[in-house]
């Protein structure tokens, strides 16, 4: 299916039982424009994802992309392997499909990126 | 004055020099010491490796005075960031990474490099740079640094008085340094007037809000 650059797509954000957010164990239906990040998308809809840099560094937003398809155009660090392995940082990450994230990834990307000598994982934990 | 209040101080045994009722108060108000101190060493990473890109920076803004000068501030006033938050982060038992790579791998805000490749000799190619690159790469770090000690606010409001006060103290600077490279990014780029509306700030690194030197004399 092709749409055009202001269409929007369908996003759903689950976030675990487990997450230590205030919506743990809530799905939130949201309609992404394909210009728009999701996490911008998500506060503006009163849904509080975490983030701190906001410019696809500092892992803080990371999710797992369950499905779907996501673009990261302006993100400052985002690794193939990261893509590969299905972690998004939703910061920078735009729709490209309906697409379904699991949030509140951090500390288990940490570790991957730890696993692949990439930052900041290989400098935080030792591993 | 009820017998609990008395021994207010938790798990600390009078006279026991292994905990620090410091730390403990904050765990007791439900923020996790560890995790925010591991948060700070984040933070001032970034500070400090903006104090480094933004030398940089300002060098590359060449004949353009005014706009070194207040390059300058920025980048000396990231520098007290750092050095503010430094002893918060030992007190909570922490310490800097003892190798500077890790410091800057962990930084929470990406690394403000000069926005022009390295030509064959391993010098900068400034062919094709220009002023308002440049200042859009100061304009975006300022903003993350917004965002990182609006995030520590967050976390220690109303639990860690004396985090959130030196994370607030860097806020308000953050804000200005945003509004700073918004004016001048609106200008060289736009050719557009957009006040930062602030009057004189004194001389460069003054820091009004964040400098240690009110806290230590010996900073
Ligand atoms: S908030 Fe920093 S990478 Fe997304
Ligand atoms: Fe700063
Ligand atoms: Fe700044």
């Amino acid at each position: 299916m092709t749409q055009s650059a202001s269409e929007t797509w369908s996003v759903r954000i689950v976030v675990p039982e487990t997450s230590s957010l205030d919506a743990a164990g809530e799905t939130f239906d949201l309609e992404v424009r394909e210009d728009e990040t999701i996490l911008a998308a998500a506060r503006s809809a009163g849904v509080w994802l975490p983030a701190d840099c906001q410019q696809g560094w500092c892992t803080t937003c990371a999710a797992r992309l369950v499905d779907g398809d996501v673009a990261h155009p302006n993100a400052r660090r985002y690794y193939d392997e990261d893509r590969e392995a299905g972690f998004v940082l939703p910061c920078t990450a735009k729709p490209r499909a309906d697409t379904t994230l699991i949030v509140g990834q951090y500390d288990d990307f940490l570790e991957f990126r730890a696993d692949h000598g990439r930052p900041p994982g290989s400098s935080k934990l030792d591993t | 004055m009820s017998d609990e209040k008395a021994h207010g101080s938790g798990a600390v045994e009078p006279g026991d020099t292994s905990k620090r009722v410091g730390a403990e108060v904050i765990r007791e108000r439900g923020v996790d010491p560890e995790e925010l101190r591991e948060k700070l060493i984040d933070a001032i990473g970034a500070e400090f490796t903006t104090y480094y890109y933004y030398t940089n920076l300002r060098m590359h803004l060449a004949g353009e005075e005014d706009y070194k000068e207040i390059t300058e501030d920025a980048r000396l006033e990231d520098r007290a960031h750092f050095e503010l938050v430094v002893p918060r982060v030992y007190e909570l038992e922490g310490s800097l990474p003892n190798d500077i790579r890790d410091f800057a791998d962990r930084a929470s805000c990406p690394d403000a490099e000069v926005p022009t490749p390295m030509d064959d000799g391993g010098n900068f190619d400034t062919s094709d740079l220009e002023v308002e690159d440049i200042l859009e790469v100061l304009l975006e770090a300022e903003r993350c640094a917004i965002r990182t000690w609006s995030e520590i606010c967050d976390m220690t409001r109303g639990a860690d008085p004396r985090t959130y006060d030196m994370a607030q103290r860097i806020l308000n600077e953050e804000i200005d340094h945003e509004a700073w490279f918004i004016e001048l990014l609106s200008k060289e780029r736009d050719d557009e007037i957009n006040p930062a509306g602030h009057f004189a700030r004194g001389e460069p690194g003054d820091a009004p809000y964040s400098t240690n030197n009110r806290f230590n004399d010996s900073a």
